[in-house]
């Protein structure tokens, strides 16, 4: 085991040697953990780099769009009690564009604050049984291509079992969204009985992560 | 020797790498629902990506001490121990007798360490982690960690026939 060349070596320590293998293996951790492992800041690959997450709406662009949260004021539009004093109003909305009824609600019942999600997914056995169903069945939102002046409009009501009293209808002008979260607070009078509505826009195409943050 | 010290340095640079660098990326998936899962809870699909310290300490993370104990020992302490031995086999400092003293605590090391237990944190994390439908794969800090079994085993053919 004895090398000529070691003998003109200063002598050590045999267990100093051991030392060798642990400090070049803490060395190179060390350099390792310095230069490579970082967090990842790259960009996910789910990602559409060409949709943009917020402010204004793009014209040309489709976005999807539905209220989030609509509340109403504790009377109705003749400053009754809701519902003959029984309940509060089982609330529905309708978004109108260009004049059609593009996408119905379903209804909060008893609601003073009726909220909804943009997602939700009903099972059944058939679907377990191996029925298909598309991210687009999930997504609970209308569909509406923002140009300038565009407007929209919503139709919010209380659903009873005889015939269904308006609770107010707001008209609203696309320019003044942007996208995500839109709060838009109204004042009571004889045609509107909506205190609050929260509109929510993402832009079709997102990805998965950011249908999930808006539309939840 | 000095070729041999050489060997055990690369073994030892092979294995910070090994132990550090990513080793196994694991992508959950839930068949048909799979969309479904991305759009509820999509960070349960997310791939992850172990190195085999970060199998350790998801093991401690998971409170199983036991195996988080083991794994150190089998994969990260045993293996030093065995190349310091290696080192101190080396030195001009010993006598004959230390040397066949040191060799014999080298195979009796070695029967603990590298392959087999690498391969044992790797199913481990597997099951561990996410059963069912899931893919996993291995990265290049697997193959770097092979590597420094295969100098490390060349290191040890080279003490044996240096002793024979």
């Amino acid at each position: 085991m004895i090398s000529p060349s070691d003998s003109n070596t200063p002598k050590l320590p045999a267990w100093l040697g051991a030392l060798i293998p642990l400090l070049i293996i803490l060395l190179v951790a060390g350099l390792f953990w310095f230069l490579i492992d970082k967090p990842d800041d790259s960009i996910d690959a789910d990602t559409n780099p060409g949709i943009s997450l917020s402010g204004k709406l793009k014209p040309g662009q489709t976005y999807y769009v539905f209220a989030s949260e609509i509340e109403v004021f504790p009377s109705n539009l003749k400053n009754e009690s809701w519902d003959r004093g029984k309940n509060a109003p089982d609330i529905r909305y309708q978004l109108l564009w260009k004049g059609n009824s593009i996408f119905e609600s379903i209804t909060k019942d008893d609601s003073l604050i009726a909220d909804w999600s943009g997602l939700s997914v009903e099972l059944n056995w058939k679907d377990i049984l191996g029925k298909s169903v598309s991210p687009d069945d999930a997504i609970k939102a209308a569909r509406i291509r923002y140009e300038k002046n565009e407007r929209v409009e919503i139709v919010v009501e209380d659903v009873d079992i005889s015939s269904d009293d308006d609770i107010g209808r707001y008209e609203i002008e696309m320019d003044s969204l942007s996208v995500g979260k839109n709060e838009i607070k109204l004042t009571k009078s004889s045609t509107n009985a909506i205190r609050k509505i929260t509109l929510r826009l993402l832009p079709m195409g997102s990805n998965l992560k950011d249908l999930v943050n808006i539309m939840k | 020797m000095i070729v041999t010290r050489i060997l055990i340095s690369l073994a030892s640079v092979f294995l910070a790498l090994g132990l550090l660098a990513p080793t196994l990326t694991i992508t959950p998936k839930a068949g048909d629902y799979t969309w479904l899962i991305k759009i509820f809870a999509p960070e349960q699909l997310d791939a992850i990506t172990y190195s085999i310290v970060g199998v350790i300490q998801k093991l401690y993370q998971m409170e199983d001490l036991f195996l988080a104990v083991l794994l150190s020992i089998f994969s990260v302490v045993s293996p030093i121990i065995k190349l310091s031995l290696y080192w101190i086999a080396t030195s001009s400092n010993l006598g004959k007798a230390q040397i066949e003293s040191n060799l014999k605590k080298i195979n009796f090391i070695g029967k603990f360490s590298m392959a087999e237990v690498f391969a044992l944190a790797l199913i481990i994390v597997v099951i561990k982690s996410f059963p069912g439908g899931s893919s996993a794969h291995l990265e290049w800090g697997a193959y770097i960690f092979t590597l420094s079994v295969i100098f490390s085993l060349v290191v040890a053919l080279r003490l044996d026939s240096k002793q024979s």
